[in-house]
């Protein structure tokens, strides 16, 4: 819209300015979790910016083979809720893409089930906390509470919409003579569903599964409800690493935190084009 | 499921598809078992949950009461917990301050994320690398980008650090700590965290209007705010809206980020509407007045959205 120099020079003060301000929280997060526990805190000394003598101790102390100067040794390690967050959000990831898949095929293509893309809508609207008490009398009479399991099936119910609507924009947007064409040669209707769009959508079907595992991988509040040992997930575990001999363990959950941190970013950015979409539900492609 | 019981609304719809797609019955078939899933998904998470919300809300029960929750008709008290909530003072506090953080957060994301899509529009070295930056706080995990502003916000932490060397005096807030100060650095951590969001949005719609138009209106030799006023924003004025209302619901949930921050402290100068529930729930226990709090939020909301859509309706039919 302008080209002048005061411009230009206003644009990159402007955005650096911004791009620091992104940075700085996560850049510390990720200095923090190489600092020796000498380092943690600034206890009337100067800040420590940058880890004077960088460790691998955090990361030894969250997997339970150093105790980082500490003394204390944690009860549980971080292997276990590493693997329930992975395993709830990749299943619960699966839940939605293909409850998803299948129904915006068949809304997209024979007009069925025209009430989901309101009803999913609504389902995204509420405060998650506002319906957890019955999700919590269920899941315990299912006999679903603190399980891996139990986590996936609500992750898949939660971020369906996501999953619907997404894919639904790409059926949408997908031209159908080829579908036309194999109809004509006589394959079944399943069958052209089955052999010919899915694989003609692959890259759609792996950028909203991307989409939906980081929202997955992201929760907080549900999995604090719904698992209380066995399976808690990494942001439960996290928040319950303190010790009351040395107060916070900054650098352990730091540590933590970058290994949570460090997936959704890159997946998110290996998506960036399709997360308008995403975030719209379909309202707006980019 | 619709299609079955309207099949003439069905073959109204069906007019637009490709001759050899018509849905004959063959079609429908298929059309209703790939819906079926995502149906009996949404059924068992609102239809049977709702009612069970409604008759829980009407009782005392508590999950310690050791009795099942069918059984809760023993402790019933028609409608005590509603009208406790009409006089409980801590839940309108809750929602009064949930309202606080959203018009404060929610304008904030908007201004600053409009302002730099606006300077992302054309073209620029860099820009790429930057853009791919500016959208990493929103791929964060909230509960680790809580835990992030918990660090920042020490009072040995950084942000005094850097307010010191910025003032040049001893800058030792204790952010958490304090009422009003632990108010705003949960509101700062949203807005770090979903302006990206914004910005994202906001640059797409932008990118959107047609350049001819602008590029006419300049040989005309309209200034830049008066393009941006009368082209650009008309323009953009649906996507606008649609990102307002995603941050609008998103942020009235707020929970994650806060909670980890400050707990809703200090005192219950963070309580949220979501962290005052959770807070009722896992250490009250009293899970009937619970399901009555999410039912009246519920109802609300729903009544407030049909407003909104039948208003946007009205607005286009205009």
């Amino acid at each position: 819209m302008n080209r002048s120099l005061p411009f230009e020079v206003f644009r990159y003060a402007a955005i650096s300015l911004a791009l620091a301000v992104t940075l700085v929280p996560t850049l510390w997060m990720a200095s923090m979790a190489f600092k020796p526990i000498a380092e943690w805190s600034a206890a009337g000394v100067d800040l420590t910016w940058w880890p004077k003598n960088p460790t691998l101790d955090n990361f030894r102390f969250i997997f339970g083979t150093s105790t980082s100067d500490l003394i204390v040794a944690l009860d549980r390690t971080a292997g276990k809720p590493i693997l329930s967050s992975l395993f709830s959000a990749v299943f619960g990831t699966l839940i939605a893409m293909g409850c998803g898949t299948a129904a915006a095929y068949g809304l997209s293509r024979f007009g069925s089930g025209k009430n989901l893309p309101l009803a999913l809508i609504q389902l995204r609207l509420f405060p998650p906390m506002a319906v957890m008490i019955p999700v919590m009398i269920m899941w315990a009479f299912l006999g679903m509470v603190d399980s891996w399991w139990g986590l996936a099936l609500i992750y898949g119910i939660v971020t369906l919409p996501f999953a619907f609507w997404l894919m639904k924009t790409f059926f949408d947007d997908m031209p159908r003579e080829i579908e036309d064409a194999a109809l004509v040669e006589g394959c079944s209707r399943s069958r052209v569903f089955m052999k010919i769009t899915l694989p003609m959508m692959r890259p759609a079907l792996a950028s909203s599964a991307l989409f939906v595992f980081i929202l997955n991988w992201s929760d907080y509040l549900i999995a604090l409800l719904l698992t209380t040992r066995e399976w808690v997930t990494i942001p439960v575990y996290m928040a319950s690493l303190s010790s009351s001999m040395t107060g916070q363990l900054y650098g352990a959950k730091a540590a933590l935190g970058l290994i949570a941190a460090v997936p959704p970013v890159i997946m998110g950015i290996a998506i960036q084009r399709h997360l308008v979409r995403g975030l719209t539900f379909g309202a707006l492609k980019q | 499921m619709t299609s079955l019981a309207n099949p003439e609304k069905v073959s109204m719809a069906d007019v637009a598809l490709d001759d050899s797609l018509r849905a004959e019955d063959g079609g429908r078939r298929l059309g209703f078992l790939l819906t079926l899933p995502a149906q009996l998904l949404v059924l068992f998470i609102a239809v049977f949950p709702l009612l069970m919300q409604l008759y829980i809300s009407l009782t005392d029960w508590s999950p310690l009461d050791g009795i099942g929750w069918w059984q809760a008709y023993e402790l019933w008290n028609s409608f005590a917990n509603y009208t406790d909530l009409m006089a409980d003072s801590r839940f309108w506090s809750a929602l009064g301050r949930t309202a606080l953080v959203m018009a404060i957060c929610v304008p904030a994301e908007f201004l600053i994320g409009l302002g730099l899509a606006i300077l992302f529009v054309d073209d620029f070295v860099g820009k790429r690398v930057f853009y791919s930056i500016m959208l990493i706080p929103m791929m964060v995990v909230p509960a680790v980008a809580g835990y992030m502003f918990f660090m920042l916000f020490q009072s040995g932490g950084p942000v005094n650090d850097i307010l010191s060397g910025l003032t040049g005096m001893n800058v030792a807030i204790a952010w958490l700590s304090d009422p009003t100060t632990a108010l705003i650095a949960v509101m700062i951590a949203d807005i770090w965290q979903w302006t990206p969001l914004m910005f994202l949005i906001l640059l797409a719609g932008l990118v959107g209007v047609p350049e001819d138009q602008v590029r006419a209106a300049t040989l005309l030799g309209a200034s830049w705010w008066q393009r941006f006023r009368t082209i650009v924003l008309p323009k953009m004025k649906t996507i606008i809206v649609i990102a307002l209302a995603i941050r609008v619901i998103e942020n009235f949930k707020i929970f994650d980020t806060l909670y980890i921050m400050t707990g809703g402290g200090p005192g219950v100068a963070t309580e949220t509407i979501s962290v005052y529930i959770y807070k009722v729930t896992q250490q009250d226990l009293i899970w009937g007045y619970v399901a009555a709090i999410a039912l009246v939020i519920l109802v609300a909301l729903s009544i407030l959205v049909s407003l909104a859509i039948s208003r946007m309706n009205a607005a286009k039919g205009a």
